[in-house]
């Protein structure tokens, strides 16, 4: 790959994780304080994300299959804050007073 | 105080001891880019990179081990079986460091013969320890491991999370024994080291502080031993799912078949995945606690290494992790951009959250406050992330103008580390890393003095019987 | 129900780690055999009788090591016995020194000094081999091992680690047996790029 391409790449696949964190990081403080405004912005982080991914499966030079394990990834990074949001509020249901 | 618990703060001060010499020795490693003659002839980069990482290794395996020790009796419920050995073997381990620090020091090397490698110097990166002292060193942790698992057989009984730690005992210490051959072929002598550094920190440690993270969340937060189990079982899915064939990413250049390059990569693109569930599960935990604690300090250490753990182990590991593009970032200061970040997330912030539940214990304080940790935890957070960023741009630059425009040559090289903007990097992870020395002395000093008023305090309150 | 319970966890947790352990164990055992010397990757010690070269495979899509005729070091070919001898020699060099923590090897090490993959074959060699004296890249590279400080490439000297001229022949054994690792094409484009400075 150019040297370009090189550094391109690599943030690219650098923010995408990020933006992952930055949209956990909002919907759990959107859940906790049932703001709507904090889970659009985590929509909105994941929206990053997902434009990030598309842009790398699009022109990053690398075989199908690194596409596909990045576009892969994409939708597992979408499930993972609710399905863990959804199994910690279910684990806590006996520990007393939540959200 | 229980015996267990008096050793675990030995053990967490001999580690907060030798994070500082690990600092100063950074600062002395990073002076070497700056200023190249400094003491030439006396004492070299490759002394000082010894004793840097070296350091960085004991003094968090004495945080663990510090950790263990002291929920071991609440665990067990009793005294840990060889309690007394352990007791001598602390200064036995300490005076090994010490005098190996020495020899590093004072003898550095020695000719090309076997006594060299038992005496004196082994030369292989994080085991450069002479064999005597390695095998001091498994001899230590076999005591260790016999602690956790010999207690299991006396109580006849053991939690899960106590399960776990015993099962993680053995290939923790089984692993380390490769720091003992010498192997003549690089290929297969890097094939071994590789086991031990990235099953110890990609595998075996990771199950060990996420067995101490479940024993502080319990201590801290009052979360239900059921809950932390589950999660544990879940992370250790995850974490090994992922990290055991993960190790084929250190597989991609050294000699190995090249289907390493798609199992390695693709395994290790996977690890920042259960690191986001985390991030999920601290701002959960924080969250429903409405940030309340009465040891903010041991709350915020914990939710840096959730954090921590994600940006510098999942964030700055993916962008080099495909091999496409480790083949240019592979051995350049991008690699230790994404090292500092990952050992200090995953590890380093986990064990000084354990030191400040030790301490309110010890100390016996109502609440652990004040504006010392928080000097500490600013300057420190920040001082690595400045210089994290700062190898970022000196490694991204290295992988530019030396590997991809320079064909790696020696004056590929040469060209790499004069580029400004490498250069750039370098300066700035200076003042950076002054900045986390500046945040580890406030650090030892809260440590020392944090609660001790209130604690005087109290026992003059308390009326004479 | 199941998920609540922390065995139906465990159970997975065991599971995982002992299937996924199990192919490590497997993919290892392929590949010991592939990185011994004389395997698939890994040349056998006897490589150091030739002459070593690195060229882009387009078959591969990679830069390949490529063997040429006899080019025997410092003169004189050796035996398989002897080739091993150096090569252990030369490993005891490294490890006594603690070359890698100035250097790496692989790119496995320290970065403050070069990475010594493809030493034998750096261009650089050409102009050094007048500058220490020697008449060969070989006895050039042993020379500059045995005294690196009066022979520095630039600011950042390597110091005197007190290298014996037996000492400096078996590392160079060394670098040169390293060179012809099938390393999948690491570093990219060795020396096929001139740098202008």
């Amino acid at each position: 790959m150019s040297p370009p391409a090189l550094l391109l790449t690599s943030l690219s696949l650098g923010l995408m994780v990020l933006a992952a964190g930055a949209y956990a990081l909002l919907y759990g403080i959107g859940r906790l304080k049932n703001s709507r405004a904090l889970l659009i912005a985590a929509a909105c982080a994941y929206g990053l994300l997902a434009l990030d991914a598309a842009v790398l499966v699009q022109a990053a030079p690398l075989g199908q299959a690194w596409k596909l394990l990045i576009a892969a990834s994409a939708l597992a990074y979408l499930r993972i804050p609710p399905l863990t949001w959804w199994y910690l509020q279910r684990t806590h249901r006996d520990e007393g007073a939540h959200t | 105080m229980s015996r267990s618990k008096a050793l675990a703060v030995k053990y967490l001060a001999a580690a907060v001891l030798f994070f500082g010499v690990m600092t100063l020795a950074g600062l002395l490693s990073a002076t070497y880019y700056i200023n190249p003659d400094f003491l030439f002839g006396y004492l070299h980069f490759s002394t000082a990179k010894i004793l840097h990482i070296d350091t960085m290794i004991i003094w968090l395996l004495m945080g663990f081990m510090g950790a263990v020790y002291w929920f071991l009796p609440d665990e067990f419920g009793c005294e840990p079986a060889g309690i007394a050995a352990a007791e001598i073997l602390f200064w036995v381990f300490v005076a090994a460091v010490l005098v190996v620090a020495a020899i590093f020091l004072f003898v550095q090397w020695g000719p090309a013969i076997e006594s060299t490698l038992w005496l004196f110097q082994q030369g292989r990166k994080y085991v450069e320890a002479p064999r005597w002292a390695a095998i001091g060193i498994a001899a230590v942790m076999l005591v260790f491991a016999w602690n956790v698992i010999g207690t299991a057989l006396k109580a006849h009984r053991i939690t899960g999370l106590m399960a776990v730690m015993s099962v993680n005992m053995v290939p923790l210490v089984l692993l380390y024994l490769i720091a003992l051959p010498k192997i003549d072929n690089m290929a297969v002598d890097l094939y071994w080291w590789w086991w031990l550094v990235h099953l110890w920190v990609e595998a075996t440690w990771e199950i060990l502080i996420s067995c101490i993270m479940a024993l502080t969340i319990m201590r801290l937060l009052g979360t239900s031993r059921r809950i932390v189990e589950g999660w544990l079982y879940i992370e250790i899915s995850l974490v090994l799912g992922t990290g055991i064939l993960g190790l084929g990413h250190h597989y991609f250049w050294i000699g190995t078949p090249d289907y390493w390059l798609g199992i390695g990569g693709f395994f290790s693109a996977l690890e920042p995945l259960p690191l986001l569930g985390m991030v999920v599960h601290a701002v959960y935990d924080a969250g429903v606690h409405r940030m309340r604690t009465t040891n903010r300090p041991a709350f915020y250490w914990t939710l840096a290494e959730a954090f921590g753990n994600f940006l510098g182990g999942g964030v700055f590991g993916f962008m080099i992790t495909l091999p496409q593009l480790n083949l240019f970032a592979h051995g350049t200061q991008w690699t230790v951009s994404h090292g500092h970040f990952a050992f200090w997330g995953a590890y380093a912030c986990g064990v000084l959250s354990v030191c400040y539940i030790a301490l309110q214990e010890q100390r016996r304080l109502a609440t652990v406050d004040g504006p010392g940790w928080i000097w500490a935890f600013v300057l420190l957070n920040g001082g690595l992330v400045g210089m994290v960023g700062s190898l970022l741009i000196a490694g991204m630059a290295q992988a530019f103008f030396e590997r991809a425009i320079g064909g790696s040559t020696l004056d590929a090289f040469i060209a790499g580390q004069e580029n400004p903007w490498f250069r750039l990097g370098i300066y700035s992870r200076f003042g950076f890393g002054l900045m986390f020395a500046a945040g580890y002395l406030t650090l030892a000093w809260n440590l020392l003095a944090v609660g001790r008023q209130q604690s005087a305090a109290v026992a003059r309150a308390v009326p004479a019987e | 129900m199941q998920i609540d319970d922390p065995a139906f966890w465990r159970a997975g947790a065991i599971s995982t780690t002992v299937v996924m352990s199990a192919v490590l164990v497997m993919l290892t055992i392929d590949s010991l055999a592939a990185i011994s010397p004389g395997g698939s990757h890994v040349p056998p010690y006897t490589v150091i009788n030739v002459h070593i070269g690195y060229a882009y495979d387009g078959k591969l899509g990679r830069d390949m090591p490529v063997l040429g005729a006899d080019e025997p070091l410092f003169g004189k070919p050796v035996t398989e016995a002897e080739a091993a001898a150096l090569i252990e020699r030369g490993k005891l060099v490294i490890q006594s020194r603690a070359c890698m923590d100035c250097h790496t090897f692989m790119g496995n090490g320290a970065y403050y000094a070069p990475d010594l993959t493809k030493a034998w074959l750096d261009p650089a060699w050409d102009a050094w081999t007048a500058i220490t004296g020697a008449q060969t890249k070989d006895d050039a590279m042993a020379r500059f091992l045995m005294a690196p400080d009066q022979y520095a490439t630039w600011q950042r000297k390597m110091p005197n680690l007190g290298i014996s001229w037996q000492e400096a022949q078996a590392t160079v054994a060394y670098l040169k047996w390293l060179s012809a690792i099938d390393t999948n094409g690491f570093p990219i484009h060795f020396g096929r790029i001139k740098v202008s400075q």
